[in-house]
């Protein structure tokens, strides 16, 4: 993690958000160095910075095993290019990834288990009842966002943790497209050509995905919102690399896929809903629309032709294992939903938090931050609620997307719960603040 | 037919369905939901303790020694994710009445000293096989 975390092309740049080059993302050395990575993240840990470094880190190394090609061409990147795909890099990536996915995802081996004595019929039931369960529930971020005092920037926050996934969309599922294996891989390979628009780009869902945020004034670039996902949307985007790029765990990838493809068509109906209702007709839903409509195709697919159809083929010894795969999405899915949801609620509240960390500013003294003119724009959270205090010059707290960032002065105090990602940048030529450990509210 | 129940494991360890019982079961750190009924007479195996081996259940009844490998072979399919378990139910009809409870558990306690087993008079059959017991669920 030193290596790859102090790697020049990771140091991150000036800017909130990271420029058209999809090789660089700031991996943030000095928050690596404060995590023990001999201690494998735990259902504890999840929100704390290990969680956001590791996934960053293990999304970088699954992205390198992809094609990433900026669209306005190579010509000044091709150094950035070379570099990300080099040797150097690439070594670095074969040693480093097993260990990094243990480190990341060894939690699923205690969170989830599957006992008993578990047959087909028994799959069924328990995926039925898994998706039920997500049709009738309620949708965290999106009941977030509708009660956020500025819903339109807490609708921009959902999106990119969305743009994380939709951007570079069915890259890991096109890692089990290969080999043979029957009809149940033609069957998956019917969802990936519509993933793929049929090999129309305007149809891909890339694309789509692009115009949705283009008509919300975002920007389209891979990665532009580096700085803003959060751990659990990086580590849902990381479960599929994780679960397709070893064939060990096909059957896991299976059911999780399966799981996903049946959830997303009631969950974009929801989000339409949440968003006409917000924004009207000024914004471009047709991502969600297709979704909406074509993953209905894709739930029954998945489960009659995919899951159903492996476990018939293969026997009730793989049927546990495509049932944790639905497990383990349907876990780390709501990760995704709460770990969304609770930054939108916190963004959101920026003089509330103020006035608590005019409460909670007395704690002991955890880091001194020097903000120099051109230092690196990176963001971070913390594994227990600490508060910003501003100890000279003035600065801007960024805590979402395209928001309006909260501006510090000296001796200003922000109460920064446990898990919340937060940047700093400086508006005077220097600044420094201290992290303080929140201090009992008086 | 299947029903498909959810059990917070934080608050029970017994789920009822029918006339019949299963209990939460430790072993090698996983729980799985087996049949509270010894294959002898039915005795509560949730009440039995482990022999010293570790691999048997001691029936209170009547001192049958159950092999804990067979009564997992006893148990529903479950998805435990953290405290919440999906049990799904096979061959149970939504007339069916399915309660989950807390009770004591004692099987989940370490081995019995050596010493206290020919005081608890722990002399009876041994059984290894409960597949057929349970058969008729499935």
């Amino acid at each position: 993690m030193d290596a790859l975390a102090g790697d020049p092309l990771f140091a991150g740049g000036p800017g909130v958000l990271h420029d058209e080059n999809p090789y660089r993302r700031a991996l943030l050395p000095d928050v690596a160095a404060e995590v023990d990575f001999s201690r494998p993240l735990t259902a504890g840990t999840l929100d704390g910075p290990a969680a956001l470094t590791a996934h960053r880190a293990l999304g970088t190394l699954y992205e390198a095993e992809h094609v990433l090609l900026p669209e306005a061409g190579l010509a000044g990147l091709r150094g950035d290019f070379d570099h990300f795909y080099g040797t150097a890099l690439r070594r670095l990536r074969e040693a480093s990834i097993s260990d990094l996915e243990d480190f990341a995802f060894a939690f699923l081996d205690d969170a989830v288990t599957i006992t008993g004595n578990c047959t087909v019929e028994d799959l069924d039931a328990y995926f039925q009842h898994a998706v039920d369960e997500a049709e009738r529930g309620d949708a965290p971020a999106l009941l977030a966002i509708e009660a956020a005092s500025d819903p339109a920037v807490a609708a921009d926050t959902y999106l990119v943790q969305l743009a994380l996934d939709g951007l570079t969309e069915a890259s890991a599922m096109s890692r089990n497209l290969g080999g043979a294996y029957g009809p149940e891989q033609s069957a998956l390979f019917k969802i990936f050509i519509d993933e793929f628009g049929y090999g129309v780009f305007e149809a891909k869902h890339t694309t789509i995905f692009a115009k949705m945020i283009s008509s919300r004034a975002m920007r389209t670039h891979v990665h532009a919102y580096w700085n803003f996902y959060l751990p659990g949307p990086l580590a849902t985007n990381n479960l599929y690399y994780y679960l397709s790029r070893d064939h060990s765990k096909f059957f896991r990838y299976a059911g999780a896929v399966t799981y996903a493809e049946a959830v997303f068509a009631p969950a974009f109906v929801k989000m339409i809903r949440t968003y006409r209702n917000i924004f009207g007709d000024d914004v471009d839903l047709h991502y969600c629309e297709e979704h909406a409509h074509i993953d209905q195709h894709h739930g029954r697919i998945t489960r009659e032709q995919v899951l159903l159809a492996l476990a018939e083929r293969h026997g009730d010894g793989v049927v546990p294992e495509l049932m944790r795969g639905i497990a383990e999405a349907r876990l780390v899915g709501a990760w995704f939903e709460e770990d969304t949801a609770a930054q939108i609620r916190w963004a959101d509240r920026p003089a509330a938090y103020r006035e608590r960390g005019e409460q909670t500013a007395g704690g002991e003294v955890l880091r001194h931050v020097e903000l120099a003119p051109g230092h690196p724009f990176g963001t971070r959270n913390h594994a227990e609620d600490v508060v910003l205090v501003v100890a000279r010059g003035e600065a801007e707290l960024v805590t979402t997307p395209t928001g309006t960032p909260d501006r510090l002065r000296r001796g200003d105090a922000v109460h920064v719960p446990a898990g919340r990602v937060y940047g700093v940048r400086a508006t005077t030529g220097e600044c420094a603040y201290r992290v303080h450990r929140a201090a009992t509210e008086q | 037919m299947r029903r498909v129940v959810v059990m917070d494991l934080s608050r029970h360890n017994v789920l009822v369905v029918g006339d019949r019982r299963w209990f939460v079961l430790e072993t090698a750190g996983r729980a799985e939901l087996v049949l509270d009924s010894c294959p002898h007479r039915g005795g509560p195996l949730s009440l039995a303790r482990l022999t010293p081996d570790g691999r048997r259940l001691a029936c209170p009844w009547h001192g049958t020694r159950v092999g804990t490998a067979a009564v997992r072979r006893t148990a529903l399919p479950m998805v435990r994710t953290g405290d919440e378990a999906v049990v799904v139910l096979p061959g149970v009809g939504p007339e069916v009445p399915v309660t989950a409870r807390r009770r004591r558990v004692l099987a989940n306690l370490p081995p019995m000293d050596p010493l206290c087993d020919k005081e608890n008079g722990l002399t009876g059959p041994v059984n290894g096989n409960l597949t057929d017991t349970t058969a008729g669920t499935r």
